[in-house]
């Protein structure tokens, strides 16, 4: 939390900063964000917000990039983020890439580069982007964010205008998924004696989305899938009563994907967004001696409007639900969808107020119904037993306070 | 907590009032740039990061003013944004790799001057400032 606060305030006195380099321009940007979480029950999001609250909940980025001719650019962005046990302050390289624009309707990216799927999934780390403090999380999980957040790779892209049917951007790509392991998945994982220390595998999708006629309207599919191998060590006495050793361990995807569809309308100062993903792993786990199943359905609807360059207000309905089946021992059946081991249902509504053009704050409120964080979980989204020893109760109301810059 | 929540929307509300100026803006452009109007529909997309090109008038680089009375009209009647959700947009584009911010400049001389020696520059300016080495573009 201090880091966060000293780059704060370092940030009242930061510009984007413009380097000479012959006849070309370096440009370097940044951005941080600080935030205050706490909650009524639960512990939420890796974090102990229950009592006082928690400020464990800060991240920062820098990037460089250059218009080296007027169709080629390229650029690099590291990125790294302290949420609880979540980033643990190991940065990352968020993105780095060459991209050649042939023409507007073809474009060729490659390196590592942010994977289009949905509305936000590849910005959902610029929060000063966005209304709200936390995004949708049934769709945009900070949890579950690095599964889908980037490829190395390449990405083919483009944009069609028709005179009648308005404009079509599309964006195909393959490549190599490479994991963070400090994301909410590995930790989830230690609760069964697992460690990962090595998560990918390849990745390809698509993102096609339409501009419509009609004056604000867009909407889009996206699709991805994974082949996913995640490798680490197991303490088998844990969770399968064997001997208590480490010995080596691996898990991997036998089919693994994510689909999307959503749509946004802007009229003047109003956006409002909808988007609905399904997500479905089915894993060999615990070094191929059984399965497991997980299905999820997310989807909201959002609204968000700008009085004016001060204040921003919105809200949002986040649904999600979690079906599962896993073939280890010690495991349940999921329960009925109406049982909040199975659903989380989150209203949330949002102040945003730009104190200056680099310098914004949110407050926002949450009322969530249900956990979702299963019997005996095996997917993660947001409550955890390791920070919820006394067990996780069916609902909680979270208060986000977060204050960030960008320049 | 959530009476908390309703009070801050509330004095928020309350405390924040808007203050419009008027100006009159016109669209400059090097003249390098073949075109000599440009639709409301294709500026946009030039200004906001979805195209780098201008029907009939090659390759464009667009020019920003960084703030004041000018800068908002010209937001105002051709992008439909104020300033911060206008940069908001270009913040999603620099921060995931898929754009260059946009140089942004002090004034309208300092807009002109770089307009004037950059080709395919393309900036904005009150309609009165001195725009010596520009071409004007027509905006339909």
């Amino acid at each position: 939390m201090l880091v966060g606060a000293m780059a704060l305030i370092i940030s009242t006195s930061l510009h984007a900063q413009e380097i000479k380099l012959g006849s070309k321009t370096l440009q370097v940007h940044g951005f941080g964000t600080e935030g205050f979480v706490h909650t009524d029950d639960n512990n939420w999001l890796t974090m102990n917000t229950s009592n006082v609250g928690s400020g464990e909940f800060t991240d920062f980025g820098a990037n460089t990039s250059m218009q080296i001719t007027t169709h080629f650019r390229a650029g690099a962005q590291f990125y790294d983020r302290n949420v609880g046990k979540l980033g643990r302050w190991h940065p990352e390289l968020d993105w780095a890439l060459a991209d050649y624009k042939l023409k507007p309707w073809l474009g060729l990216r490659g390196g590592k580069v942010k994977t289009v799927l949905g509305l936000y999934n590849d910005t959902q780390d610029v929060d000063s982007a966005h209304t709200f403090a936390l995004m949708p999380q049934s769709v945009y999980s900070i949890d579950m964010r690095d599964a889908t957040l980037s490829h190395i790779g390449g990405d083919v892209y483009g944009t069609i205008k028709t005179p009648k049917l308005g404009k079509f951007s599309y964006t195909g790509y393959v490549g190599d998924q490479s994991q963070s392991i400090q994301g909410g998945y590995p930790y989830l994982l230690q609760i069964h004696g697992i460690t990962i220390d090595k998560s990918g595998g390849l990745t390809y999708g698509g993102d096609l989305r339409w501009q419509t006629p009609i004056k604000g309207l867009l909407a889009g599919v996206s699709y991805e899938g994974n082949h996913v191998r995640n490798t680490g060590t197991l303490n088998p006495s844990i969770a399968l009563g064997g001997p208590n050793e480490v010995i080596p361990y691996w898990e991997q995807s036998r089919s693994q994907f994510a689909k999307t569809i959503y749509g946004d309308y802007t009229y003047k100062n109003l956006r409002i967004d909808s988007e609905y993903k399904y997500f479905w792993r089915d894993f060999t786990i615990f070094n191929g001696g059984f399965q497991a199943l997980t299905g999820t359905h997310g989807w909201y609807q959002s609204a968000a409007y700008r009085v004016n360059r001060w204040f921003e207000f919105g809200g949002y309905y986040s649904h999600f639900d979690l079906g599962w089946i896993v073939t280890a021992p010690g495991q349940f059946d999921a329960a009925s969808v109406s049982d909040p081991s199975r659903h989380l249902y989150d209203k949330v509504i949002t102040a945003r107020f730009d104190l200056k053009q680099h310098w914004y704050a949110k407050v926002e409120g949450h009322f969530m119904d249900g956990n979702a964080a299963g019997n005996n979980p095996q997917y993660p989204n947001g409550f955890y037993t390791q920070v919820n020893p006394q067990g996780i109760k069916p609902n909680t109301n979270a208060l986000v306070v977060r204050t960030g810059f960008s320049f | 907590m959530k009476k908390l929540l309703y009070a801050l929307l509330l004095v928020a509300s309350a405390s924040i009032f808007v203050v419009q100026a008027k100006a009159q803006v016109i669209v400059i452009a090097n003249p390098s740039v073949k075109t000599s109007e440009v639709s409301k529909n294709d500026l946009k997309e030039v200004f906001t990061g979805g195209s780098t090109a201008l029907p009939g008038g090659g390759n464009v680089v667009p020019i920003l003013l960084k703030a004041g009375t000018v800068h908002e009209e010209f937001l105002q009647a051709y992008i439909g944004k104020n300033d911060t959700a206008y940069r908001a947009g270009w913040r999603s584009l620099v921060f995931s790799g898929q754009a260059s911010m946009p140089k942004s400049l002090d004034g309208d001389a300092a807009v002109v001057e770089f307009v004037a020696h950059n080709a395919g520059a393309v900036g904005y300016i009150g309609k009165t400032s001195p725009h010596e080495g520009v071409k004007v573009l027509a905006v339909k």
